[in-house]
């Protein structure tokens, strides 16, 4: 199929094929776009948490006040839930990943450091590793006789006594390379709040901060500080991923049982926590989808309506190039060839448009650089679209009779 | 050339069959001139759709070249419209969006040629036409002389051997059309087999043949070659291009 007399033919008609040609641009900037951010929101969703996340449920309760035998309470409370079948591990933990509630600290690496290098996220409570599922991938877990009482630690930092504190930590490995890169992190030291010194004895492969963070997500320690419901974010229990919802139900009546005055404020497995976090992120990629077909749908549309009047008007031309023996498939051939021409001088000037709206995002949101693959997925697709919607009309072209260039008046 | 023996041709719509061709017989030889005349409506036209292959009959037998045609599908159709037959329009029929040059270059598309070689014939069927001078025209800035002399040479340009005109002069003033009839004449002496429908009996008996069609059937088919004054004192001697 020659390319020049049909570019000869398009120029007759500047102002439609301009149009066209603008239209797909427009889709291919936008759409190139979108695709890049939904992708990017849908990565964010399958970010690693850290924990066993088919695994975990939570049960919170409201604090009702100071009761002086809080941490007794707790621990009658844990064995009873232990007991019920298929429960692996119970803790009280004062936060999780995804969850509304997060304690954070500041991290230095010399006792007369100014700033801080990093801001960690703090989890604490017993038995944490086991319940929550992590990786500890160095060093050791804190043994039971490590453990300090929350009330004692919080007194010990009013009254500056050091050796009421806690002073050994587990760290993520992404903080220990953050801090130490590329040494073994075991042994090695660093500062908190009031110069207090930690050293860690063990590292994990992944806990997520609470609040997610874009930069620093993974920037999580763990303390040896045992915790009452109070500072908790209620009972978080491990078992059998078919078994969450048994166990939900059957820790809520346990827990009703023991004490009846009790207020139960939520009761969720950790995957809803999750869902539930990332909420706006998937209305976000739904209206994005939602523009992304709206656009294609339009351009579609827009294509297929000029094909159509195109066809219409050159009836008498297609049957005077059907006498003078074109085969069908050779008028077929022309509009679909035309099209493609069209569709790629739109995707050219889309290409640039696409870098110029992701240029203006990066400025104006936190948007990373649109990757250069997202420019010939898009390319491909208006490609495809552009066929697809010049097909109907380009089979009816191919079906004008040939005697029309005798006919027609 | 072409032999048509009982063709007939039905078009039929939801009311009504019209019988624009009824046992219609005729036989074309090579390198003849053949008008074709007849009232309006007798079925002039429908002849010449048949005998160019833009469409089939309902009965009969149509051998052109002796290969007979019914029946032949859409692409072999095509190929020999392309190759063996030249079509001139009374509408003259250019493609309006491209210029002289490409509109004479239109039939070569369809077949194996290379650009050069589509470009060469293009400009020898103009310069035969005495068009040179108009390569980057568009259609609508040309004389209905003009026009129709471009559409003569993009019928030549593919070199057929069989010339199929449907009133060629009917949208043209007497001066252009003398020029148009000199020019289909030159061609037939160029060794082309032509066949034209006209409405001119001036015209017609400047053929060597004419047929006339009544009510889709072929009368008064004068079998004696007539040859006009003005085209055997040419074809004496001066063989020379007309020029524009
Ligand atoms: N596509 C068609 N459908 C129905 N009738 C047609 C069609 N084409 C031609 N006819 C009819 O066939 C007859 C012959 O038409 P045509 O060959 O065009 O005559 P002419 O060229 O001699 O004027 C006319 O009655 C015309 O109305
Ligand atoms: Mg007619």
């Amino acid at each position: 199929m020659a390319i020049r007399p049909i570019i000869a033919s398009l120029s007759r008609h500047r102002i439609a094929a301009l149009l066209i040609v603008f239209e797909i641009a427009l889709a291919f900037a936008i759409v190139s776009n979108a695709v890049f951010l939904i992708r990017e929101r849908l990565q964010r969703m399958d970010i690693v948490s850290g924990v066993a996340d088919h695994q975990l449920v939570q049960v919170q309760m409201a604090y009702i006040g100071n009761e002086p035998d809080a941490e007794a309470r707790a621990q009658v409370d844990i064995a009873a839930l232990r007991q019920i079948p298929g429960v692996r591990d119970v803790a009280l933990i004062n936060q999780l990943p995804f969850a509304d509630r997060s304690s954070n600290g500041g991290i230095k690496l010399g006792p007369r450091q100014r700033w801080n290098t990093v801001h960690v996220a703090e989890y604490f409570g017993q038995n944490i590793i086991s319940t929550l599922g992590l990786r500890l991938i160095a060093g050791r877990k804190f043994s039971p006789g490590e453990y300090l009482g929350f009330g004692a630690v919080v007194r010990a930092l009013h009254s500056d006594n050091q050796k009421e504190l806690p002073h050994i930590v587990i760290v993520t490995e992404a903080l220990a390379e953050r801090l130490w890169p590329g040494q073994p992190a075991l042994g090695k030291t660093f500062y908190m709040g009031n110069g207090i010194q930690f050293r860690v004895i063990g590292v994990i492969t992944n806990l997520l901060r609470p609040e997610v963070p874009s930069i620093g997500a993974d920037y999580s320690i763990l303390l040896p500080i045992r915790i009452s419901l109070q500072q908790a974010a209620g009972y978080i229990i491990r078992c059998a991923p078919q078994d969450r919802e048994r166990v939900l139900k059957a820790a809520v009546a346990t827990l009703k049982r023991i004490d009846p005055n009790r207020v139960l404020l939520k009761h969720r497995t950790f995957e809803q926590i999750r869902h539930a976090y990332f909420q706006n992120d998937r209305a976000m990629a739904g209206i994005l989808v939602g523009v992304i077909a709206a656009l294609l749908l339009t351009t579609a549309f827009g294509i297929a309506g000029l094909a159509s009047f195109w066809v219409q008007q050159r009836t008498r031309q297609i049957g005077v190039r059907r006498a003078l023996g074109a085969r069908r498939v050779d008028i077929l051939r022309y509009f679909q060839t035309e099209n493609f021409l069209l569709a790629t001088a739109g995707i050219a000037l889309g290409c640039a448009a696409a870098i110029g709206i992701n240029v203006w995002l990066m400025a104006h949101y936190a948007v990373p650089r649109l990757p250069i693959i997202y420019l010939p997925i898009g390319a491909v697709t208006l490609w495809l679209l552009g066929q697809l919607a010049v097909l109907g009309p380009a089979l009816r072209a191919a079906r004008v009779a040939p005697t029309t260039a005798m006919r027609a008046a | 050339m072409l032999e048509m023996r009982e063709v007939s041709k039905v078009y039929r719509t939801e009311t009504v069959e019209t019988h624009a061709l009824r046992g219609f017989s005729l036989k074309v030889d090579e390198g003849e001139f053949v008008a074709v005349t007849g009232p309006s409506g007798s079925g002039k036209t429908t002849f010449l759709t048949i005998a160019g292959l833009l469409e089939d009959f309902t009965r009969g037998e149509y051998l052109l070249d002796h290969v007979n045609v019914h029946g032949m599908n859409d692409n072999q159709r095509s190929r020999l419209r392309n190759e063996k037959i030249g079509f001139v329009f009374q509408a003259f029929n250019l493609i309006p969006d491209l210029n002289v040059l490409d509109n004479v270059e239109v039939p070569l598309h369809y077949r194996h040629m290379s650009g050069g070689e589509r470009r060469k014939r293009a400009l020898a069927a103009l310069e035969r036409v005495g068009l040179s001078a108009r390569l980057k025209h568009y259609p609508a800035e040309l004389s209905g002389g003009q026009q129709q002399r471009v559409a003569i040479a993009r019928a030549l340009a593919g070199g057929p051997r069989l010339l199929l005109a449907d009133e060629p002069t009917g949208n043209l003033d007497t001066a252009m059309a003398r020029g148009v009839m000199e020019l289909i004449e030159e061609i037939h002496r160029e060794g082309a087999t032509i066949i034209m429908v006209t409405h001119d009996p001036e015209l017609a008996a400047r053929a060597q043949r004419n047929v006339h069609i009544v009510d889709g059937m072929a009368t008064g088919v004068s079998e004696e070659p007539r040859f006009h004054p003005g085209l055997r004192e040419r074809t004496a001697g001066d063989v020379s291009l007309p020029r524009s």
